[in-house]
């Protein structure tokens, strides 16, 4: 007798046998089918050209018909034309037709998904892009990008990165996740986080450093969690839109949402909601122009915020911003320039205004083989001020910077950047910077 | 006893080899099998693709282009939009290129640059971009449609794009079409030399 696994194997390999056997068989099934329907496709083809044959003999008879019927006195008047029932079906059936191409299209393939989207970069350099602190080789952010088209009207926008903080360990952050209905070109409005429409480059410009020209964005308009001062997230509501105008552009921004809160040195935007404080709101007016000076924009933008700090519960500074700002972005230039007050009040003490600067200027060349670009940046905060005080990198500096970006191809950059910067007050301290970067899209 | 039964054992694992042999074959035959793409992705390299596309553009001097009136005649097919200075200046340039070899080899071609940018590429700004990039040739068609035809046409000849704010992002890309209204070719990042599509 054998063994019950010997028996087993056997069976097995039996099944094996039986396997192999079947895609032969399969095979042969698949030749039939393609015979049979390379027939039915031949009787079609016959059909077709029958049917275009049938066709032209009508249509040569209705020419026919209508020729004789022009030259016979008077006009029998009989060519066949649709009956208006006739007529209102074939005009229902187009109808459809277009509607489900027009569905289909929107629905970018039918079937496909959402498209995927996203960037990502890695440097290298005596320092980071961000933080002096350390440096070496260090990851950037991947930064998941997701804009489904979710109807005629409605619009979304999803922004997920994975950050690597300066310990070293990937943050998960959902930077942007806004809903939009667009009522026009005119006007869209969304609601969600959003990048707050102050100035041009906080929404010109995102978590992807593939599509900046430089290497990193001025520091005091870095991300919340990466140093910036400015509440660059907003959880709210936005409206914006443009207007057309005889020679140019007129756009426009409106806002309103959570105040921020001042949290272990940097800006939380609040996105799960607010116990206490306020509210920010603000708006940005600018003006594209069209014929003379093209490729200009000029505006302003400002906004107000209540802001609450984890140092002192009840305290709320009310930060008070304007700004001016222009960019000229042509196929030969890039040119960027922002300034902006500070205007800060401790609605607690009531006392003065704390008043502070901050602007920069980025000019660039876009020419055949790279793209160099300068950049000077300063920010004049008073430490007396509450908002700038409780922030970790809340000090005024200076920073200049001379940059190279080559496009490899339309997917990816190499930029290489030298920067000198100055810590004004707080601690005086100034370090050079030469950072490598090599930033993709996918 | 011991080695009858090591034998069994060395016999039944010689067994299960010779399975595994077997079938592993068949599972791999089962498997659907999709060949590599060797080229720029072509949708239907034998239909006419012409046919396909939406009929209807409105040019940048506010004119109709119905799209059969192109039968006939060879046509090169990219997408732009005018607020690119990256991407959209180099397809400009390459289509300078492919002009000039056509001149110097006494052929004709249409040139439809269909715009990313609907909303913002109106007659107006086609016209400007024309003017500003001395893109005057007639044969350069300049056009914009609506955002399904502007999507239907993308999909048909594979332009990818998405938009991010502002900005479209996209790829170079310049697709040809046969006078018979067939896939030629396209010329994209990976694959530049047109020559061959002449």
């Amino acid at each position: 007798m054998r063994p019950l696994h010997t028996v087993v194997a056997w069976a097995v390999c039996l099944f094996g046998t039986y396997c192999l056997a079947e895609p032969a068989f399969a095979a042969d099934t698949r030749d039939d089918r393609v015979t049979v329907l390379e027939q039915k496709l031949d009787r079609s083809l016959k059909l077709i050209e029958q049917l275009t044959d049938r066709v032209k003999e009508l249509e040569a008879q209705r020419a026919a018909t209508a020729a004789a019927a022009q030259t016979a006195q008077p006009p029998a008047a009989v060519v066949a034309e649709p009956s208006p029932q006739t007529q209102q079906r074939l005009d229902s059936v187009e109808q459809q037709v277009t509607q489900l191409a027009d569905a289909a299209a929107s629905r970018g393939g039918g079937g496909a998904g959402v498209p995927l989207h996203g960037f990502f970069d890695v440097g290298i350099g005596n320092h980071t892009a961000n933080n002096p602190d350390l440096k070496g080789a260090n990851m950037g952010g991947l930064d998941i990008f997701l804009n489904p088209q979710l109807g005629e009207h409605t619009r979304s926008l999803f922004e997920l990165t994975f950050e690597v903080n300066d310990h070293g360990s990937v943050q998960p952050d959902l930077e942007r996740a806004q809903l939009g209905y667009q009522f026009s070109d005119a006007a869209t409005i969304w609601i969600g986080r959003f990048h707050t429409p102050f100035g041009y480059y906080n929404t010109a410009f995102h978590h992807g450093q593939q599509i900046a020209t430089s290497l990193r964005r001025p520091r005091f308009i870095l991300f919340e969690d990466q140093g910036g001062v400015m509440p660059n997230h907003t959880v709210g509501a936005w409206l914006t839109g443009a207007d057309r105008l005889p020679d140019g552009k007129l756009t426009y921004d409106f806002f309103v949402g959570n105040g921020q809160t001042i949290s272990s040195g940097s800006i939380d935007m609040r996105s799960g909601g607010v116990d206490s404080g306020g509210a920010i709101y603000g708006g940005n007016l600018g003006y594209v122009f069209g014929e003379t000076l093209n490729g200009l924009k000029i505006g302003v933008s400002g906004f107000r915020s209540r802001i609450t700090d984890d140092q002192l519960a009840g305290r709320i500074t009310r930060v008070d911003n304007v700004g001016v700002y222009f960019a000229y972005d042509t196929d030969r230039f890039e040119h960027i320039g922002e300034f902006y007050r500070f205007n800060d009040t401790d609605l607690i003490i009531r006392g003065p205004a704390h008043r502070s600067s901050a602007g920069f200027l980025q000019l660039a060349w876009r020419l055949p083989i790279a793209t160099p670009y300068v950049r000077y940046e300063r920010a004049e905060l008073d430490q007396s001020d509450q908002f700038f005080a409780l922030q970790n990198q809340g000090m005024s500096y200076y920073r200049a910077a001379l940059g190279l970006r080559f496009d490899l191809d339309p997917k990816s950059a190499l930029k290489l950047e030298l920067g000198r910067t100055k810590d004004t007050d707080r601690v005086i301290e100034q370090w050079t910077d030469a950072m490598l970067d090599y930033a993709i899209r996918f | 006893m011991d080695m009858i039964t090591a034998l069994d054992s060395n016999r039944a694992r010689a067994h299960c080899a010779l399975f595994l042999v077997l079938t592993l074959p068949c599972v791999a035959l089962t498997l659907p099998w999709t060949p590599a793409a060797g080229g720029p992705l072509a949708p239907a390299e034998h239909a006419n693709l012409l046919d396909r596309l939406p009929q209807s553009w409105r040019d940048d001097h506010g004119q109709i282009l119905r799209v059969p009136s192109l039968q006939g005649r060879r046509v090169f097919v990219t997408m732009a939009y005018t607020s690119c200075h990256l991407i959209c200046p180099m397809t400009m340039q390459r289509l300078i290129d492919i002009q000039r070899d056509l001149d110097a080899r006494g052929t004709n071609a249409e040139f439809l640059i269909v715009s990313y940018d609907p909303n913002n590429d109106d007659p107006v700004a086609w016209r400007r971009y024309r003017v500003s990039h001395g893109l005057f040739r007639d044969n350069w068609h300049f056009l914009s449609g609506t955002r399904s035809d502007t999507e239907r046409l993308a999909r048909l000849l594979n332009f990818e794009f998405w938009r991010d704010g502002d900005h479209v992002m996209h790829d170079f890309r310049i697709v040809a079409l046969g006078s018979d209204g067939a896939w030629r070719g396209a010329i994209d990042s990976a694959h530049r030399d047109w020559q061959a599509l002449l």
